[in-house]
């Protein structure tokens, strides 16, 4: 009860703020409502099993004047594979999913109040890099169901925003809360957490630190400390997480590079970029709950070739090692991402 | 693996990650302050290539009808300030 007084005070507050800080600026910007997303058919063979991925995703993006904001994402994933895994005919189904529908206010600055089944905010990956365009290798990284259980999603309201900004870095802030729900589409655990970083502009540097505490069953905590960074002067995006839960802990480093730097047929290799990815993770209290009952380590390779910002084709050979389960794991397909006014308005 | 052997290999990784973010930062990456003759567009379009950049590959264009709507959507993600939304805003429509 008292932290419903204490969120209804902090609205309330950004009210009053947000009354005192009008748009100062006009652009031609239009804001009409938009389905944006991605499409993509991934190729997969995991220790010898084929898989055939088809899938799509649509963000459906509906605002409300520049400061209200109604977003969600449904997912259709296909999932084939052979009668008896190596022979005879593929068969499989599509599965249909709401990843995220929710209602942003954006106040000012430093809130930014939604409400709804939200993507929870825990390290880098579930919010940030899951989208079928965004990822740079397809597989996820084995730490992902660590703070995201059961589907990623929270059912409740969420603060964000950023906190404090100067020229050289800016600190960022998420806190939620999420009920317990059993509803179709929309399962969620009763939990609270938090995520904070501070990105540091020069450097082009982002450091952040997530928490969550699951308030049912063991009531355990989870926790996430990860790194993302861009140099200016290389074609280089290199991004690592630790995380740690009840069941388990690891880590994931990752860099995307590109071969701009190539001075040889630079036209086909500036489009080149090779992703790299070491994990290892160790179980805890047995393991389990999506993540590995033993101690698993990975490698991957990746190879994509942009043909443009939004379509490229994606490849990669994975290595992983777990007792009693060595396997190659091998990736090929394409993505394409698309962004389509769904209104007419000014070109 | 123990748990020793996975913290200590986390331990040596992160300096390793970090020697080049100080090098990069003393080879005189250090953020340009604003200065009166730094325009809004090409602040815009140093936030662009940064903001972006830091979770997938910036796109070469929007149109202008969908802007506000996806830099919306970005500073909720990307929990930006109202003050670079607006310097994004007229770098992609002035």
């Amino acid at each position: 009860m008292k932290l419903w007084w204490i969120g209804t005070g902090i609205l309330l507050a950004t009210c009053w703020v947000h009354a005192q800080n009008p748009d100062s600026a006009r652009t031609d910007a239009g804001y009409t409502p938009v389905l944006s997303g991605s499409m993509g058919y991934i190729h997969n063979v995991n220790g010898g099993i084929t898989s055939l991925e088809p899938q799509v995703e649509t963000v459906l993006l509906v605002p409300f004047g520049s400061h209200v904001l109604l977003e969600s994402r449904a997912e259709f994933f296909g999932f084939f594979q052979r009668e008896n895994q190596t022979t005879g005919p593929f068969t499989g189904k599509v599965f249909k999913s709401v990843d995220y529908a929710q209602v942003d206010w954006l106040a000012n600055t430093h809130v930014i109040a939604s409400a709804g089944a939200f993507l929870l905010p825990f390290g880098l990956y579930n919010e940030r890099l899951a989208p079928l365009w965004i990822r740079n290798l397809q597989d996820t990284p084995i730490t992902d169901n660590v703070g995201t259980r059961p589907n990623g999603v929270g059912d409740g309201v969420m603060l964000r925003g950023n906190a404090y900004e100067t020229p050289a870095y800016s600190i960022q802030y998420s806190a939620y809360f999420s009920a317990r729900s059993n509803i179709n589409q929309l399962e969620a655990s009763r939990l609270a957490g938090g995520d904070a970083s501070i990105f540091l502009k020069g450097a082009r540097l982002e450091v952040g630190q997530s928490f969550q505490h699951l308030l049912q069953e063991h009531e355990i905590n989870s926790s996430g400390t990860y790194v993302s960074w861009q140099p200016e002067k290389l074609p280089l995006d290199l991004k690592a997480e630790f995380d740690r839960s009840f069941y388990g802990e690891g880590y994931w480093i990752e860099s995307a590079y590109k071969l701009s730097q190539v001075n040889v047929a630079p036209a086909f290799f500036s489009r080149v970029q090779l992703v790299p990815r070491v994990q290892q993770f160790h179980p805890l209290n047995g393991g389990g709950n999506s993540l590995p009952t033993k101690d698993t380590q990975r490698f991957d390779i990746g190879v994509n070739y942009y043909f443009r910002d939004n379509l490229r084709l994606v490849s990669s050979y994975g290595r992983q090692f777990r007792q009693q389960a060595n396997a190659n794991i091998w990736n090929a397909g394409i993505t394409y991402r698309f962004v389509w006014p769904l209104w007419p308005g000014r070109k | 693996m123990s748990r020793s052997t996975l913290r200590a290999l986390w331990i040596a990784a992160l300096p390793l990650l970090l020697f080049p973010i100080l090098l990069c930062a003393r080879d005189g990456g250090t953020n340009p302050k604003p200065t009166a003759a730094t325009n809004a567009q090409s602040e815009g379009e140093r936030l662009f290539a940064v903001n972006c950049g830091r979770c997938h590959q910036p796109p070469m264009s929007i149109s202008p009808r969908t802007t506000g709507t996806i830099v919306m959507h970005m500073r909720v993600r990307a929990r930006l300030s109202r003050k670079d939304e607006q310097a994004l805003l007229k770098f992609l429509a002035p």
